[in-house]
């Protein structure tokens, strides 16, 4: 513990210090000192990474590096505001039965053998977290592999690393995936109707490609899954195992549930119809269903804001993009992307290869949204450089995602399938066995992202 | 009045390293819902009580799923029911426990077992080894009496 609080002193001070000497001005270099400072702290200190967020932002005003305005106005708020509408929203499907009603019918797969369960899972997990955030879906998903794996009696971690790489490439299909999808979308200006028309396709094609490595890599727990179900006959008595009562409850949720994501997926159509900003629909929208489920289910309403709202987390990436704007406000991602696009040679290819990859590299480590956050200032500084940002976007989207993949680290979705493997199985996972699938899933997905970014002029 | 004067100094208590499935059964001869466990110095080292077994033999994912409901019972409980004898009570135990001292007034037993959402608080020395237990009844009996209502 010593150790590492030393090593992130020493790290962030030298980074800082360095960025002095190469000409960057005192504000630049402490806001690099404190953002780095900051993303270790997340690296080396986990359940302290508030406290870090806290006390690097008063630092940040205390020397001056930003003013109260700035720091207000880089805390993304309107992201923030969305990930609690959604968070509402998602208590609501949660009490209504909708995530249980999903389980018992992954629970009913008919005609059911081994293929077709590992299609059937990485398909619903992929689009469950394309609609809701990926460490929601991620539970419910894991719930249903525990019971069909205790069901026919084989060990649930292939089948777990299965549905939690296809709910990180899953992620990647829309806005509402994972925080970097809105995150990206508010400050690019890309629309929903831009991720389903750019983003799902690819990650479509990518969640083909990781369910053939996975057949392969997994043949011998299929074929005993296989084995099982021949011998145990199919899923009928599984099927009469665990029921969700249908109430109306249910259908008046899914109706809320489906209006808003309609909104959501419209939401430039409805903005240019009514006159609005960029994003207003968008952003608001969560907002607005949250706030009518609040008047709806009144005697209720407290326990979704205080018990369905992750503020530990929206805290944490409050302040975070705080930090990360300071660095643009002091015009520290000016001199990072001018550099960066030299590396370059200002070619947009080899660009978008280096923040796709780096980014990639980057979320096998850290938490995506770390990284997502560091790299928007210096994308946007780009813009400066006439560099098309597109493809830099989708780079980092995908990168920040697919990266997930590859460490059992590397995503939250990860962090909590395999602490309920660990509690209900007492299976404890070791780097290795979750590391060569996921790098060979992550790279994979990752060359197919680049190849299509590079060669597809529909990305430019 | 003191917890002292209310408490019970007969304190039935498992040992930490007690397979679950004795501690379970002891549960049910003495017709109670928990125990206070203690290490092999006697110190106070947890709370054992049958929520702490059912805890253990549903899926962890249940609180979150929401309307998840069985029809039938799933071999993953008989599973986890079969285990319980090789598991410790030191897994499954509860090691945040609320404790109180001997001098306390009954109104604070009383403060604790409400704010804290406790039946029973173990009354501790300063090493934390156990000198008696004190439970609800125990408090409002008492408090009665001092006010002459019963």
């Amino acid at each position: 513990m010593l150790k590492k609080g030393i090593s992130l002193v020493l790290i962030s001070l030298a980074l800082g210090f360095i960025s002095r000497n190469f000409g960057f001005s005192f504000h630049q270099a402490a806001a690099i000192c404190i953002f780095s400072a900051s993303i270790l702290g997340t690296l080396f200190f986990w359940n302290f990474r508030l406290s870090f967020a806290f006390l690097g932002t008063s630092i940040l005003l205390i020397t001056r590096t930003i003013d109260l305005e700035h720091l207000i106005k880089f805390s993304s708020l309107e992201v923030i505001l969305f990930l609690v509408g959604m968070m509402v929203l998602v208590g609501l499907l949660k009490d209504s039965g909708f995530f249980a009603w999903l389980v018992s019918l992954i629970l009913r797969i008919p005609r059911l053998n081994a293929n077709r369960f590992l299609v059937i899972i990485s398909l619903i997990s992929a689009l469950l977290a394309c609609v809701v955030d990926e460490v929601t879906s991620i539970i419910f998903i894991v719930a249903a592999v525990i019971e069909f794996c205790d069901y026919f009696e084989v060990d649930p971690s292939p089948f777990l690393i299965i549905s939690v790489l296809a709910t990180n490439i899953g992620s990647s299909g829309t806005v509402l995936g994972n925080p970097i999808g809105v995150l990206i979308a508010s400050k690019s200006g890309l629309t929903f109707e831009d991720f389903i028309v750019k983003a799902f396709p690819i990650m479509l094609l990518c969640l083909g490609a990781a369910i053939l490595i996975l057949k392969v890599w997994y043949r011998k727990p299929l074929g005993e899954l296989d084995r099982k179900i021949k011998e145990l006959g199919s899923n009928e008595m599984l099927a009469k195992l665990i029921s969700v009562p249908p109430e109306k409850e249910l259908k008046i949720s899914l109706a809320i549930f489906g209006v808003t994501l309609i909104f959501i997926a419209l939401h430039r159509r409805f903005e240019l119809l009514w006159h609005l900003e960029p994003n207003t629909i968008l952003l608001t929208m969560p907002l607005i269903s949250s706030g009518l489920v609040m008047a709806w289910k009144w005697e209720k309403a407290r326990d979704y804001i205080e018990k369905d709202v992750e503020w530990w987390t929206l805290l944490f990436f409050l302040l975070l993009f705080a930090q990360a704007g300071t660095l643009k406000y002091t015009g520290a991602t000016d001199v990072l992307a001018t550099n960066l696009a030299k590396v370059a040679s200002n070619n947009l290819g080899a660009l978008t290869g280096i923040i796709l990859w780096a980014s990639t590299i980057g979320s096998s480590i850290l938490d995506n949204v770390v990284l997502v956050a560091a790299f928007i200032p210096i994308i946007q500084s780009f813009q400066s450089l006439n560099i098309n940002l597109q493809p830099l976007w989708w780079a980092l989207l995908f990168g920040g995602c697919f990266g997930g993949n590859i460490t059992l680290v590397g995503s939250t979705a990860n962090i909590v399938a395999l602490g309920i493997l660990e509690k209900e199985k007492n299976i404890r996972m070791t780097f290795f066995r979750w590391f060569w699938v996921g790098l060979s899933v992550g790279v994979v997905t990752t060359c197919l992202v680049w190849a299509a970014l590079v060669f597809l002029p529909f990305y430019r | 009045m003191k917890v002292r004067e209310v408490m019970s100094c007969e304190v039935k208590t498992v040992p930490a390293q007690m397979s679950v499935q004795e501690a379970l059964q002891l549960l049910f001869k003495l017709e109670i819902s928990g125990l206070p466990v203690v290490n092999e110095l006697g110190v106070l080292a947890g709370m054992f009580t049958e929520k702490d077994v059912l805890n253990f033999i549903l899926p962890s994912y249940i609180h979150k799923v929401g309307r998840f409901v069985y029809t039938e019972n799933p071999k993953s409980i008989r599973n986890k029911f079969s285990q319980l004898d090789k598991i410790k009570v030191e897994k499954i135990m509860r090691r945040e426990v609320v404790t109180i001292n001997e001098d306390a007034t009954l109104c604070e037993a009383a403060r604790l077992m409400l704010t804290q959402k406790a039946r029973r608080v173990p009354v501790v020395d300063k090493t934390r080894k156990i000198s008696g237990i004190v439970a609800r009844c125990d408090v409002l009996r008492a408090l009665a009496k001092e006010a002459q209502v019963l």
